[in-house]
């Protein structure tokens, strides 16, 4: 039986095939790790780039990715067979220049991708930017990805 | 424009009939609590006429959020215990919940959605008001924050049919998502709201913020800074991806609500932090 993993803000979860992992993002950035091997993967959905120091792995790029793996190695997954999409990202439509809430999104793409590359999870595909809001399904049955935005579906398939 | 949608939707908030309906209790006890002189004992006895709302308050006066670890047995010693604002607070979750707790396509957000975003608005309101030490204020815009979007819930339909005309004025315009509702259908998702409000004969200050929480800088100064207040909430609720939907970020994030509240750039991130945690508040009064 298929199940619907719903990932909370600041949440990492992970699945086996065929579980779908489930988030909604606006400026926060959804990663889908997936070994193709195991047909095991997982999603975490951050909302900032740098931990604050507040133990809260889960909430920041820099730490969740890395916890991510780490779930992911537990389970038997090898880092040689893992590749990363990753999605959101979005930013306030307008908004003053001065004000740092509206960098959020961009920064937490920008460390996404550091972090992933320090780790040598390659990305595969990405759906990041602009200012729709994005539902995403991480399937593990394949790892493919779907992105729905702004009432239009797209599916990635490469892993 | 779409003449025939703006016709369709002028007779609609023309009609009361059609608009959405709350008990008249509701508006009776808002202004009730508005007035400092009033016997609590008044209030009381308006909601206890009620049975089926007395029984939920009760409830949700025990849940984590409200209670704040204290036992709640009576109407009397909810208001006794948490203050009459508190228990008109828990009475708007309440009565406004039929209303908000529903599918709301055009915006692609499925049952439950728009009610967890106003349940998280409004928790996130009264965490700006208390941060900004107004805390008179932080009953009225966690209200204010529950019914922001009630117009939602009528213009549906209709942006169900005019999406892509409507995604397409904000990319060539270049203006905001409810300023291009405005510019195909005649009227935005704000003040459809406003009209709701009207029926249901909610103060002023709660019609300026469901009329005015896209543009705080247009809403009267007496309401401005309230205004403000659950336009930053907003924001940054759907930054965090709750209650986003077809409309996505294709809105402005007021540079001149950030002044009125005086919210530095490390208070602003704070707020938006802290989402998590007013999710799980959500979760104990959804």
């Amino acid at each position: 039986m298929i199940t619907l993993i719903n990932v909370g803000v600041a949440q990492v979860q992970v699945g086996e095939n065929p579980s779908v992992l489930r988030t909604i993002l606006g400026s926060c950035v959804g990663i889908c790790i997936y070994d193709r091997n195991k047909k095991i993967g997982g999603m975490a959905h951050v909302l900032l780039p740098h931990q604050q120091g507040d133990g809260k792995e889960e909430k920041y790029a820099d730490t969740a990715i890395p916890l991510l793996i780490k779930k992911l190695i537990k389970m038997g997954c090898t880092r040689e067979m893992m590749s990363a999409k990753i999605a959101g990202g979005a930013s306030m439509f307008k908004f003053q220049s001065s004000v740092a809430l509206g960098q959020i999104g961009n920064n937490n793409i920008d460390m996404t991708k550091k972090v992933l590359e320090e780790n040598k999870i390659p990305i595969t595909a990405e759906d990041v930017g602009g200012n729709t809001g994005r539902v995403i399904d991480f399937f593990l049955e394949d790892g493919r990805l779907k992105v729905k935005a702004a009432g239009e579906e797209k599916m990635y398939y490469k892993v | 424009m779409h003449i025939k949608i703006k016709e369709r939707l002028e007779s609609i908030i023309n009609d009361l009939e059609q608009l959405p309906s709350l008990p008249d209790t509701v508006s009776k006890i808002i202004n009730m609590v508005n007035d400092p002189n009033v016997d609590f004992k008044l209030i009381a006895g308006e909601i206890s006429k009620d049975q089926a709302i007395t029984t939920n308050l009760l409830k949700l006066c025990n849940s984590a959020y409200f209670s704040k670890g204290k036992e709640i047995s009576s109407l009397d010693r909810a208001i006794v215990t948490l203050g009459l604002k508190e228990v008109k607070d828990a009475v708007m979750v309440i009565t406004t919940k039929p209303v908000l707790n529903k599918v709301v396509i055009g915006y692609d957000l499925t049952k439950g959605m728009l009610w967890e975003h106003d349940l998280a608005v409004a928790i996130l309101s009264k965490k700006i008001s208390m941060m900004k030490k107004d805390r008179m204020n932080a009953d009225v815009v966690f209200t204010g924050g529950i019914i922001h979007d009630v117009g939602k819930t009528v213009l549906a339909l209709f942006v169900q049919n005019a999406f892509k005309e409507i995604i397409s004025v904000v990319e060539t315009k270049g203006i905001p998502f409810q300023e291009a509702e405005k510019e195909v259908m005649g009227f935005d998702h704000q003040e459809v709201g406003a009209k709701i409000l009207s029926k249901w004969n909610f103060p002023e200050v709660l019609k300026d913020i469901v009329r005015y929480h896209h543009q705080p800088d247009l809403a009267p100064e007496s309401s401005r800074k309230l205004v403000s207040t659950v336009h930053v909430a907003n924001t940054i609720c759907l930054m965090a991806g709750v209650g986003i939907g077809s409309d996505g970020l294709y809105h402005e994030l007021n540079g001149h609500a950030i002044e009125v509240l005086k919210l530095t750039d490390a208070e602003l991130e704070q707020l938006y932090s802290e989402m998590p945690e007013v999710m799980t508040q959500v979760k104990e009064i959804q």
